[in-house]
């Protein structure tokens, strides 16, 4: 049996043996079905404590229900007692599961460009709560060790763990006092360890990162996203940045891109995230990160005109829209 | 009955406040065959001299390439030697896969020492009988260590270890004020004309020794044979024409370490 249909089955099965639970009078039928069933699939039995148990081998409480606690027994026939475990942890309540089943407090894109002198950043400061803008101060641009600059999007929460390994690295790092230091590719590198590290405890960090710097005159910018991809490149962006900011950077972009063109590039890549990302708001921060050190600007407003004719009336044209 | 009370286990002091133990260790070096090693701003190179067992075994390998940018020479239980190199290889692939960058070089030799000191401060534990010439690269430059088996560590711009090695020393303490701005070519003449100075009487050739070096877009590499013995012959370091030279250090190589063995382990 494919493992994916049996958790399927099982998972069903929960429920509806939850369901004849509260439903006394049909119990027995219908767990007699049920059990009949669950023999024919998997050549396995269940059986309602105290009426058919025959064996003990895996024993577990399935549902938490308000009734006297039912215990039900999965009796192995010809499957590995592997097996039974495996159902144990799919049929067990993912309640208190520990893992980040899907984000809650979110950031939205971040985009990073290499100009003549380092590397500029911009990020929002906006903090969603599913599609809730509830945040409006989250500053998602941190300084890591002496040359590197770290951007996320994504959860915030793991953002903020991140931050925590960085810190204990750095630390380390710093106290062996040996004149060596963690450039920005080495913080990359180590932080796609991390991220893919994670993902495979299935258990990933909801982010997608930006790491920038400078090192010794040496340029490095690059992303890793929440399963561990990572590459470098002149300019990068995370979620949306990566469909509505890369294709602007992809046309104007240049290697001796000066400050000041490389700010209104980024503000005019943000300017388009807020116009389209629902999730963008208007209040972000610059960071710029050269060889002489980190600066991350104030939060400031981008001008912005909403009277353009397609915004006046958006739906014209397509037919079904409301 | 016992020659001494305080050397059965390693965590026993004397009352003079040594540790046979690991002096005995340390003892192990300097029987070894001789490795040298000496650095300028951007080159490390390393020598030994290879010596068979018997007429009919061949020599053992003493010098063993680490990682790209490091590479050891070792002078005492070749067997203890081995253990460490492929210890000192593992730590620079595990810091190559978590950071893509090599390791630096004297935070291995940090972690070498302290792996060294463990062994001086456990009783069901040996110290390792074997001194290893550590030379690398990273970003701070070009670096040599000398790890010792008590645990310490020194770094050197030029060094000597192994049985005779004084006389290496001694030759290497008369010239290292240049070595800083060598050439790579010249720190490799001056590492066979050092390993000349080990060699009691027999002729350099490069069946005796093995050269390795290491430098600045230069991975670390052993050279081999060939060429070893088109640098002696280019640089006519063969044996008797340096006679002089073996003879006026000879005294001193005699005096030495005898000094050496009053030193308590900390000295060197």
């Amino acid at each position: 049996m494919i493992p994916w249909v049996r958790s399927r089955f099982l998972l069903f099965l929960e429920r509806t043996i939850h369901l004849s639970i509260l439903f006394n009078r049909i119990r027995t039928k219908y767990l007699g079905w049920v059990s009949s069933s669950l023999e024919q699939l998997f050549g396995v039995a269940i059986a309602v404590q105290g009426k058919k148990i025959k064996s003990r081998r895996t024993c577990f409480r399935l549902i938490n229900c308000r009734s006297p606690p039912v215990e039900y027994s999965l009796l192995k026939l010809e499957h590995s007692s592997n097996a039974l475990y495996v159902m144990d942890s799919l049929l067990s309540s993912e309640g208190d599961s520990q893992r980040t089943q899907y984000p809650y407090v979110t950031g939205t894109s971040v985009i990073g460009i290499k100009y003549k002198d380092g590397i500029l950043m911009a990020a929002d400061m906006g903090g969603s709560y599913g599609s809730t803008i509830r945040y409006k101060s989250v500053e998602r641009m941190k300084q890591v060790g002496k040359h590197s600059l770290l951007g996320a999007s994504g959860e915030i929460s793991d953002f903020q763990e991140i931050l925590k390994y960085l810190d204990d690295l750095i630390l380390n790092d710093n106290m062996w006092d040996d004149g060596n230091s963690l450039g920005p590719k080495e913080v990359h590198n180590y932080l796609t360890r991390v991220m893919y590290n994670r993902r495979n405890k299935f258990d990933p960090l909801w982010n997608s990162l930006i790491i920038g710097g400078v090192k010794n005159g040496h340029k490095y910018l690059g992303s890793v996203s929440m399963i561990g991809v990572h590459y470098e490149d002149n300019h990068v962006a995370t979620g949306f940045g990566n469909h509505l900011a890369r294709p602007i950077l992809r046309e104007e972009w240049r290697e001796d891109l000066t400050f000041e063109e490389g700010v209104k590039l980024l503000e005019k890549c943000m300017r388009n995230l807020l116009y389209r990302d629902r999730s963008a708001v208007n209040k972000l921060q610059i960071a710029k990160i050269t060889d002489e050190g980190l600066t991350v600007s104030q939060p400031y407003s981008l001008k912005t005109y909403w009277n353009f004719a397609a915004f006046e009336n958006p739906t014209v044209g397509a037919e079904g829209s409301w | 009955m016992f020659r001494n009370q305080y050397d059965t286990d390693v965590t026993t002091w004397s009352p003079a406040g040594r540790l046979f133990q690991v002096e005995y260790a340390m003892e192990a070096v300097k029987q070894g065959s001789a490795a040298i090693g000496l650095r300028s701003k951007t080159h490390v190179v390393l020598a030994c001299v290879n010596k068979a067992n018997s007429e009919l075994s061949s020599h053992q390998k003493k010098i063993f390439k680490v990682d790209d940018h490091i590479g050891v020479a070792i002078a005492g239980l070749t067997a203890d030697g081995r253990v460490l190199s492929r210890y000192m290889r593992s730590e620079c692939i595990n810091y190559g896969y978590t950071y893509e960058s090599p390791l630096p070089v004297g935070r291995l030799v940090v972690q070498l020492a302290d792996k060294a000191q463990v062994c001086t401060q456990r009783s069901w534990k040996r110290p390792y009988g074997v001194g290893l010439l550590v030379a690398g690269l990273d970003e701070s430059g070009a670096h040599l260590y000398y790890n010792c088996p008590s645990g310490n560590y020194f770094e050197y711009q030029a060094f000597a270890i192994g049985s005779r090695s004084q006389a290496a020393k001694t030759y290497l303490e008369r010239k290292f004020e240049n070595f800083t701005s060598s050439s790579r070519d010249d720190l490799i003449k001056d590492a066979l004309f050092a390993i000349r100075e080990t060699l009691q009487g027999e002729k350099l050739t490069s069946t005796v020794c093995t050269v390795a070096v290491v430098g600045v877009g230069e991975p670390f590499c052993i050279l081999d044979q060939a060429t070893v013995q088109g640098l002696i012959n280019e640089f006519e370091i063969s044996g008797e024409e340096g006679g002089a030279a073996v003879e006026e250090t000879g005294g001193e190589s005699g005096g030495a370490p005898a000094v050496e063995q009053e030193a308590a382990p900390m000295d060197i």
